[in-house]
């Protein structure tokens, strides 16, 4: 194992206290943890953080998941969207909130990645649409744990992305010894992530290594690529990644299915855009 | 046509689509010219994007068509030798395309 990768994992290992992460977290998953315990209890405990219900009520309305009908409270959102996906939006506010302040256009691609994967999952009929769309949401968190956490080695890796044009997954693998997937795996298992999310954000370039969730790994494989497609914020390099077989080859897209999804998921990246300026306008208050 | 926000919707602009509320109940149809009283019930009834005939408002974000298949093109340079994805591109190229008539 070369030095760089080695002392990232170690660092990662020790980042259990994540300087974002809410207070609330621990109780949280210590409750859901617990098979007798309600999703109003659940919501009882997030709803006394006004702060924090605010955060998860804006991003279960928002366009990515696709809601016709408002969801006003936390219990409606938890039998919406199921335990592991508001849990996971608590754990991640805070997160994203840094992310929109220092990367907006990763916070947009992870918006627009989340959509797709929204999209591609009614359409191909899974049974948790609303996990794989917070799976798009997460897919690139290895991205933002590297901006914040090891900020030279990520500006190491923005330049030679620029310098050579090369894909800035290359350019982590040649530089750290590891990529974005790999550390996002890592900082999921940490924070007992269920293996439906670890998965895709571990595996959405190499759908092939996914054990239990092929699919919804290959989902957001297919998500990220529609996304930069489409010219929609930024994973941190320009071009459209090359495919997966294996992902090709399980999701058995057709040419009319992305015929009829790509107008529905243009609509959704305009609302995303309104969605972030309004986000924006918010934090600057 | 162009999908707004229902706070940019101004009277005299012609609906393109139908307008759905919150429960998906159609409101109103195509065709139909927008009034201020309209627009007031779309919004008091929870409606937050319509589409409308023409192209009324200039995003910041948007670009010439022209501009756009270039940079569509800019963004498939690395995989212009896989045919599934040059399949995507032609999609997104022919939706462009529909949009901008």
């Amino acid at each position: 194992m070369n030095e760089t990768k080695r002392e990232i994992k170690k660092r990662l290992r020790n980042l259990q206290s994540l300087p974002t992460l809410p207070a609330i977290v621990g109780k949280l998953t210590q409750l859901i943890g617990d098979e007798r315990a309600t999703a109003h209890q659940v919501a009882a405990l997030i709803e006394k953080d006004q702060v924090l219900t605010g955060k998860v009520l804006k991003m279960v309305n928002s366009a990515f998941y696709g809601f016709p009908r408002r969801i006003s409270t936390v219990s409606n959102a938890i039998v919406l969207l199921g335990f592991n996906v508001i849990r996971t939006l608590v754990l991640t506010a805070s997160i994203f909130e840094s992310m929109q302040a220092t990367d907006l256009s990763l916070w947009e691609h992870s918006l627009g990645t989340a959509a797709a994967a929204g999209l591609l999952a009614d359409k191909l009929e899974l049974p948790n649409p609303e996990e794989v769309t917070t799976a798009g949401l997460l897919h690139d968190l290895g991205k933002v744990v590297l901006r914040t956490e090891f900020p030279k080695l990520y500006k190491e890796v923005a330049t030679k992305v620029k310098e050579e044009k090369t894909y800035f997954r290359a350019a982590e693998q040649e530089i750290l010894g590891l990529d974005h997937g790999e550390i996002g795996r890592i900082l999921a298992n940490q924070w007992n992530l269920p293996e439906r999310l670890v998965e895709p954000i571990a595996y959405h370039h190499e759908v092939e290594k996914a054990r239990k969730f092929k699919k919804e790994a290959a989902i957001v494989h297919f998500a990220d690529i529609m996304t930069r497609a489409m010219g929609y914020g930024s994973g941190g390099d320009p071009w459209v990644p090359a495919l997966n077989d294996k992902a090709w080859k399980l999701l058995r897209l057709k040419e009319k299915d992305l015929q009829e999804i790509i107008p529905i998921f243009d609509e959704r990246l305009l609302e995303l855009r309104f969605f972030t300026l309004e986000m924006q306008n918010e934090l600057k208050k | 046509m162009q999908r707004i926000p229902i706070e940019m919707a101004k009277a005299g602009m012609i609906l393109a689509k139908d307008v759905t509320d919150e429960a998906g109940r159609v409101l109103c149809g195509p065709e139909t010219e927008l009034t201020t009283e309209l627009i007031e019930k779309f919004k008091a009834m929870g409606v937050k994007f319509v589409s409308v005939k023409g192209h009324p408002i200039d995003f910041p974000w948007e670009r010439p068509y022209e501009e756009e298949i270039k940079l569509l093109e800019a963004r498939f340079a690395k995989v212009a030798d896989d045919p599934r994805l040059i399949s995507l591109k032609k999609i997104i190229a022919d939706y462009l395309k529909e949009k901008n008539a």
